[in-house]
């Protein structure tokens, strides 16, 4: 009897790290730790505080060598254009691997110049010269954010004046404008109000169909309402906690 | 006495301190401002910059100003603006290199390099002048000697630690997420130090300028070994004598014949802190337009 479901397949993986390790001043933050993270899906990575996530995430776009007394070992294999690379191997581009790989920090942080030039930023890093396109880049993520009707008339103003969820929403739009792979986010709604929290959860579960989510969250209510598989770093370990097409219970 | 009471009799000592030392500070600039203004406002008049001669004609440098101020200020001005147009590319640059490159080692030593500097004494920055401008004479050209030039390159050594020190503690200061934000971006280090650093250390950095312009403007050590006379008029170029503000104050002071010439060094003080207020005023311009053209860019 052929069954009314269709089968489980599972995703391809998108990111493979093995055999992780990873000490801040001596002090051992990861270790051993071995995982596959499926594409375009939303993986919450859940655990106490200061037990290493952020850490972790940093370890994907290898942000964590511009902070001192780190040390890394253990390898980080990333599927890139179809390719699947070693991020730590010395021919791979570290700039080239953070425009693929964009990273949303806890607290919004704009920098001192208008809306904007905040978004259009990573474009101009990147050696985009084509205005039009900029320009039209800008508009299409901003409104991709929900937040164009409330700054068109004001794109030149400091993005400083804008509220905390919508700093918070401008700093996705500018992770977003380069269209990376992968979208790393690290507690995004943490410092914001319920209804901009929900509005950045609505978003993520749109973004999961062209990009890959890895979401940092204490909260496991929004943990259950968007991911779809969690892992748990616990003691240094991250272990998948439970896993299923759509949502997770915990 | 308990504990809570105990800590409130010091709180509320500290806190009388505090008020005290304000109220010390704030009179102290009262007394010294007041009492220059009661002993040098009766000369504040165009004879004390222009003497004898037209202020349009000595405004335009067709006459030479032998009994006013006017050379001493114009001195001033050029001596200020030229040794802190070569301290500011050096000291920023020295500084970025101490806060983003410089590692353990070699920032210990250059840190420890440039205490040494700026715990130098003035004097010892003016024979070093001086026997830079003796060597230069020597081996370099016979045109080198006692000039502006050399005072300004002497006096951007005495103010280099400022500038140095405060642009290093402005970028050191910066939260790590600021410095990760260009750079989770894909910014190379460079556009990363240009785009988002420098913007944002950019007030610490102009507050290190307006300490470096106070020192030069009242420095006198350095320029009496490097090039300042009593009576030379308006520098005509970079290696001609000069005569600064400072210098006449400290000339008038020691050799004064009477109490009316005394009068003009009290004016000749006025004028200084004058200049001061100006270039303070410019620089603290600088300091509020800057960042605001920073936002204002599409």
């Amino acid at each position: 009897m052929q069954s009314s479901t269709q089968p489980f397949v599972p995703s391809p993986v998108k990111i493979r790290v093995s055999n992780l390790f990873f000490s801040y001043n001596g002090r051992e933050v990861l270790r051993d730790t071995s995982l596959e993270f499926p594409e375009h899906a939303i993986t919450a990575i859940v655990g106490p505080s200061g037990s290493g996530k952020s850490t972790f995430l940093m370890t994907l776009n290898r942000l964590w060598e511009e902070l001192p007394q780190c040390a890394m070992g253990g390898r980080v294999e990333i599927m890139l254009n179809g390719i699947p690379q070693n991020i730590y191997a010395p021919d791979c581009g570290v700039e080239a691997l953070r425009r693929r790989v964009g990273m949303v920090f806890q607290m919004p942080n704009p920098l001192p110049m208008s809306i904007f030039k905040n978004v259009a930023f990573p474009l101009q890093l990147a050696g985009e010269k084509d205005k039009n396109m900029i320009h039209r880049r800008v508009e299409e993520t901003l409104r991709d954010v929900g937040l164009w009707d409330d700054v068109k008339d004001r794109l030149a103003g400091s993005a400083l004046s804008l509220s905390g969820g919508q700093q918070q929403r401008m700093c996705m739009a500018r992770a977003m404008i380069l269209r990376p792979e992968i979208l790393l986010l690290d507690e995004p709604a943490s410092a914001l109000d319920q209804k901009a929290a929900e509005a950045i959860e609505h978003l993520l579960v749109r973004w999961k169909q062209n990009c890959t989510i890895l979401i940092v969250s204490h909260y496991l209510d929004q943990v259950k309402r968007i991911a779809d598989s969690v892992v748990e770093l616990h003691d240094g370990r991250l272990r998948n906690r439970q896993v299923s097409t759509s949502r997770v219970s915990l | 006495m308990n504990g809570a009471s105990m800590g409130r009799l010091v709180e509320r000592g500290i806190i009388t301190f505090s008020w005290l030392a304000g109220a010390i500070l704030f009179t102290v600039i009262c007394a010294v401002t007041g009492y220059l203004c009661f002993r040098g406002l009766k000369t504040m008049s165009p004879a004390l910059i222009f003497g004898s001669t037209d202020p349009m004609s000595a405004l335009l440098l067709r006459q030479r100003v032998f009994d006013g101020l006017f050379p001493a200020m114009v001195g001033t001005l050029l001596l200020v603006l030229l040794s802190v147009g070569w301290a500011i590319p050096i000291g920023t640059a020295g500084g970025i290199y101490l806060a983003e490159y410089a590692g353990g080692g070699t920032k210990k030593i250059f840190n420890l390099l440039f205490d040494l500097l700026a715990g130098l004494p003035s004097i010892v920055i003016g024979l070093f002048g001086f026997s830079l401008t003796l060597f230069l004479n020597r081996h370099v050209s016979k045109e080198l000697h006692p000039c502006l030039l050399m005072s300004s390159i002497a006096l951007a050594f005495l103010i280099l630690p400022y500038i140095v020190r405060t642009t290093q503690i402005a970028l050191e200061n910066l939260p790590v997420q600021n410095r990760l934000t260009g750079l989770a971006m894909g910014a190379t280090r460079l556009q990363n130090l240009f785009h988002v650093l420098l913007p944002q250390a950019l007030a610490g950095m102009v507050s290190g300028v307006l300490l470096a312009i106070g020192r030069c403007a009242e420095d006198t050590a350095v320029i009496m070994l490097t090039g300042v006379v009593a009576s030379a008029g308006v520098p005509r170029s970079l290696l001609s004598h000069y005569e600064a503000l400072p210098f006449y104050i400290f000339y008038i002071s020691s050799q004064y014949a009477d109490q009316q010439e005394l009068a003009t060094g009290y004016g000749a003080a006025i004028l200084l802190l004058f200049i001061c207020l100006f270039l303070f005023a410019v620089a603290f311009v600088i300091k509020k337009s800057l960042p605001c053209q920073v936002f204002s860019q599409r």
